[in-house]
């Protein structure tokens, strides 16, 4: 993936560039706001990865510039601190998503690609989910593998939901925790564990492997 | 004599002070007057009897006879300057024999007062001379000690207008300074309080007047933003430090993490997977540090919604039933009536998953957790109780301070910050938090108004 990354943190930024580039990904950085602008007007990037304190123009800015200008290019926006309104702030001037440094690389890496893989989920406009022999209708409240009905509770069927829209990627905690609970902070609890671990039991009691693959210390993927 | 201590007792000491000197002042002008005025009634009617019967005293008079004293009566009453004293000859028998005024009484010889009872017409109060005139003939002349009828009450009345209305208006001016007094004191107090109430941009009206209450009020608000200050820098500082340190820890779990990923022995990648999990309860302290300094600062309060905390409750429980049972405890939930609270969604369900999470993590398998909703007055009360081993009185203060970590719950997982962190939540709300005994176990109380 070629990505743009537009932070005046030289630190920051060369730790995160080695890291990324360790999942496959090429990237550029861009000092500030302007520069980032302007090589968004120069090169063709995939995403870009924006810092939202910046001098000169800061994040919200420039991406309320892109947008203005009707570029859909995928965003994902950085901030130092983790407080509400400034993550509402950053998803209201059309962020698809929100990180509160310090992120992780494979943090980051999962929430690019979930990223790329929603805008081609919004593109297709069907209801119905599928993932290898998982179906999953969000609106209809139903779910099936291998033809037969799931009997899930509320929660677990979004928590599928969630996994078979990104299936085939890594889905972190984090990232489940604000998908499907909706929480605005990480709960000390392995609240996530427990409801893959049940999902995976519904998944699998009338035979079949077990789809969801744990990443060790990141999160869970479902099979693509 | 010591000092009063008090201001309502030198109030008091001075309006005593005060009634007395005003009462004993009265008194005295009063009594000073009526002395004065008795001595000069008693000269003139005395000289008054000498001038008829000639000067009384040791050295014998020539005893006059009885024709003419009445005749010396008759001229003195008819005279311009003595026609207002009564006079009385009475005979050996106390018959009398002459006069113009009868008497009820017999009077001794020498000076006697008079009062209306004494049946003379038109005299409320007055004074008597009596001396004998030779024969056992006695002569009284009577005068009256006031100007008019029933001067003495009227005079009183003079003096309980005159000396009242000082009193009054000094009781005004006293009841009006302490007023002052305790306004501008309750103002202050009112401040304090609002301050330990949490909201610390309280501060001490001023009236503008420059007078020296404004430059107390002043000199208490300098240090309040003072404190503010202090209390700003060491938020910052621990809020620096936590922030400043999730950096180098979110990369030291990258590390970790691809390590774990490319271990060779199940024994590496298991102490690569503790150190991992340390890693995560440090960062998840640092991330209850911002979050309290977050709820700290009260920005929070201007997304607060109208909010049912039952339904909010038992929604968490629902969640959080399958991780309580998976950790082998069970999740109940008794009475949970509609309590309308004003509230923040997010920080109440974090607190409640914290608190269940606290209930299952220090607790033996089996363990039974109760959650139940009532109200206390008005105010929305939760409860979480479980039957486990419970939390010493003397350590329950503990429990709820940064980093107050029970001895026993340091060889468990977690960061000592999740109940300060419920309790700066709840008190975010207006509410507080405690805990009780359950007995057996423990019961964490959230109160939150009603909106």
């Amino acid at each position: 993936m070629k990505i743009l990354l537009v932070d005046d943190d030289p630190v920051f930024a060369a730790a995160l560039v080695e890291e990324l580039t360790g999942f496959g990904h090429a990237l550029a950085v861009a000092e500030d706001g302007r520069a980032g602008l302007a090589a968004i007007d120069q090169d063709a990037y995939d995403a870009v990865v924006l810092d939202r304190m910046m001098p000169r123009v800061d994040g919200i800015a420039l991406l309320e510039r892109l947008r203005g200008d009707a570029r859909s290019i995928p965003v994902i926006m950085l901030s130092a601190r983790g407080q509400s309104d400034d993550k509402i702030a950053g998803l209201a001037a059309g962020a698809d998503d929100y990180v509160v440094k310090p992120v992780e690389a494979a943090e980051l890496h999962a929430r690019l690609q979930a990223v790329l893989r929603g805008r081609q989920w919004t593109q297709g406009s069907s209801d119905t989910l599928r993932a290898g022999d998982i179906v999953v209708s969000p609106s209809r409240f139903r779910a099936w593998r291998d033809d037969q009905p799931l009997d899930l509770a509320k929660l677990e069927l979004k928590l599928l939901a969630e996994l078979v829209r990104g299936a085939g990627t890594v889905l972190t905690r984090a990232m489940l925790i604000e998908r499907v609970w909706g929480y605005d902070f990480e709960p000390d609890t392995n609240l996530v564990d427990v409801y893959i671990r049940r999902l995976r039991q519904k998944l699998t009691a009338a035979g079949g492997d077990d789809p969801i693959r744990t990443m060790r210390g990141v999160g869970y993927m479902l099979r693509g | 004599m010591r000092a009063p201590r008090s201001l309502r007792a030198l109030t008091a000491i001075v309006v005593a002070a005060l009634l007395a000197t005003t009462v004993g002042t009265g008194a005295a002008i009063f009594t000073a007057t009526h002395r004065t005025i008795v001595r000069l009634v008693d000269e003139r009617i005395a000289a008054a009897a000498g001038a008829v019967a000639g000067e009384a005293g040791p050295r014998p008079t020539p005893v006059l006879p009885t024709p003419v004293l009445l005749r010396r009566l008759a001229a003195l009453t008819r005279d311009r300057d003595t026609g207002d004293i009564g006079a009385l000859l009475t005979d050996a028998r106390g018959v009398a024999i002459g006069g113009n005024v009868t008497l009820r009484r017999r009077l001794p010889p020498g000076y006697a007062s008079l009062r209306a009872g004494d049946g003379i017409k038109g005299l409320s109060a007055g004074r008597a001379y009596t001396r004998s005139v030779g024969d056992g003939r006695m002569l009284t002349m009577i005068a009256e000690t006031e100007p008019f009828d029933d001067y003495g009450a009227a005079r009183l009345r003079i003096y309980l207008i005159g000396f009242g209305s000082i009193l009054l208006v000094v009781a005004i001016g006293l009841t009006g300074f302490s007023r002052l007094i305790a306004r501008r004191i309750g103002a202050m107090r009112a401040t304090a309080a609002a301050i330990v109430e949490g909201d610390l941009q309280r501060r001490v009206p001023t009236e503008g007047d420059g007078g020296p209450f404004d430059a107390q009020a002043e000199a208490f608000n300098a240090m309040l933003d003072r404190i503010a200050e202090l209390m700003r820098g060491i938020a910052g500082v621990s809020s620096d430090i936590a922030h400043d340190l999730r950096s180098p820890l979110a990369r030291l779990r990258g590390q970790l993490v691809q390590l774990e990923r490319r271990a060779e022995t199940p024994a590496l990648r298991e102490g690569l997977a503790a150190a991992i999990a340390q890693n995560d309860d440090i960062l998840a302290m640092f991330a209850a540090i911002l979050r309290i300094a977050e709820v700290e600062g009260g920005a929070r309060r201007a997304g607060f919604a109208d909010i049912d905390l039952s339904a909010l409750a038992g929604e968490v429980s629902g969640m959080m039933a399958p991780v309580v049972e998976d950790g082998g405890r069970t999740l109940a939930v008794a009475a949970l009536p509609p309590l309308p609270v004003r509230g923040d969604p997010q920080l109440l369900t974090q607190t409640l998953i914290n608190l269940i999470g606290n209930a299952t993590r220090h607790t033996p398998a089996g363990t039974r957790i109760v959650l139940a909703g009532g109200r206390r007055g008005t105010s929305g009360v939760l409860t979480l109780s479980d039957d486990g081993p419970g939390i010493a009185d003397e350590d329950r203060a503990l429990a709820l301070r940064r980093f107050g970590r029970l001895d026993r719950s340091r060889s468990t997982a977690g960061h000592g910050l999740g109940l300060p962190l419920a309790a700066a939540i709840a008190r975010l709300h207006g509410g507080a938090l405690w805990l009780e005994d359950a007995a057996p176990g423990l019961r964490v109380v959230i109160e939150v108004p009603l909106a």
